[in-house]
């Protein structure tokens, strides 16, 4: 019943293309100019962020990229900070077959 | 000890997108497809054309016992999620009961505890049965609302409603789907203004309903690897992954059947789920099994019930 997924090491040039493109998402799924994002913001805090915001901006991030992300074990601690959500994501990409 | 005589439920026929709701409650298309990618629901149950006495009538045609038993049930309990039902005066209990020979019945509503409230019911009804000392009495409880307003249509942050109902009768002993536990967990403070789910229910919605489901197993003398299946509140499938991933229970022995095709049925959802399990003869005598719910309005309520089928 649950998808089957490659638990890979993080690679660090896909967190980085995860970070940017996240930043440059953020503005659209929050419907507002946001300025100054970067792995540092805080996704919860500073943005006041929903856990289904958060979603869609995974949503559109896989949308993006061209790639699944498995969401089974997404906490709110992962969504701590922009860089802490790129991390989730570069470690929990579903198997692509 | 509090037992289910039996159990009925009614999906009506209708299924309406997800997409056609959200665009009339303002969501985006991209809003709506969060819902249908992660938390899996695609369509809901309506019934356009039909009142809630409709809804609570298709469950009272599916459960076995009520017939010939009238005279023997005491209470009809209503499990409700929101406190007002139908317009003033409208009053479709009282009708339904009177229609099914049930007039003599004191009759009251259950509330408070949100969609946990049908689990509620089970518990006093029990105890109202068990007072009484009769043990041939009865108690009905029934379970649906209608998704009349746009606050009964989407809790935003977790699910489409659909519309639906459950029934069942309650007993105190006999040998059928005992209860050998109950347990709630009452979150006043994470109540909000508004009748939605805040931030902070969010956040502490996987820890607190799986540490109640935990009691309620512990409070039956077992462990979780003891129960067979847990018949949820259809809320939607990634709350009940993170529930799954924090209790170490198995995914697929989550019933989540009806999470997509009927939506988040109010208080009815564990009885729909129950009928289900037992078509497809998840229930195997013996089975010890779990009923879950949550939900929030002037705070938060996690509650679990522990069966013997």
């Amino acid at each position: 019943m649950q998808p089957e997924f490659a638990l890979q090491a993080a690679d660090p040039v896909l967190r980085e293309r995860v970070v940017e493109c996240l930043c440059e998402l953020l503005p659209a799924v929050l419907a507002r100019e946001v300025s100054g994002l970067s792995a540092d913001t805080r996704l919860l805090d500073a943005l006041g962020m929903t856990s289904t915001a958060a979603l869609e901006l995974l949503l559109r991030l896989e949308e993006r990229l061209e790639l699944e992300v498995s969401v089974e074990d997404l906490g709110q601690e992962h969504l701590a900070t922009v860089g802490s959500l790129a991390d989730y994501v570069a470690a929990n990409l579903l198997d692509e077959e | 000890m509090t037992a289910l005589v039996s159990v009925g439920s009614f999906l009506p026929a209708k299924q309406v997108p997800i997409e056609e709701r959200a665009a009339r409650l303002g969501l985006t298309p991209m809003q709506a497809k969060v819902f249908r990618r992660y938390h899996k629901q695609s369509e809901v149950r309506v019934d356009p054309e039909g009142g809630l006495a409709d809804l609570l009538r298709g469950a009272l045609a599916d459960l076995d016992g009520l017939r010939g038993n009238e005279q023997r049930v005491r209470y009809v309990l209503h499990a409700r999620s929101f406190p007002v039902v139908t317009p003033y005066p409208l009053d479709p209990l009282r009708d339904l009961c009177l229609e099914y020979g049930l007039g003599h019945a004191l009759r009251f509503a259950v509330g408070q505890h949100a969609c946990a409230s049908g689990l509620l019911s089970i518990d006093a009804a029990g105890r109202l049965l068990a007072a009484d000392g009769d043990p041939e009495a009865l108690a009905l409880v029934l379970a649906g609302e209608k998704t009349f307003t746009a606050e009964t249509r989407l809790s935003a942050e977790t699910a489409f409603f659909g519309e639906g109902a459950g029934a069942c009768l309650v007993r105190t002993g006999g040998d059928r789907d005992k209860v050998l536990a109950y347990a709630v967990d009452l979150r006043g403070e994470l109540g909000t203004e508004v009748a939605q789910l805040g931030p902070d229910y969010q956040s502490e919605y996987t820890g607190s309903l799986a540490e109640t489901i935990r009691a309620a197993v512990r409070r039956a003398g077992l462990r979780m690897d003891q129960i067979g299946l847990i018949l949820p509140h259809s809320v939607n499938t990634i709350a009940w992954q993170r529930v799954c991933r924090r209790l170490d229970f198995p995914l697929d022995r989550v019933v989540l059947d009806n999470v997509a095709g009927s939506g988040h049925v109010f208080c009815a959802d564990h009885f729909i789920n129950y009928r289900t399990a037992l078509t497809r003869g998840l229930l195997r005598p013996g089975e010890r099994y779990v009923m879950a719910a949550a939900g929030a309005s002037a705070g938060g309520a996690f509650a679990a019930m522990v069966f013997e089928h």
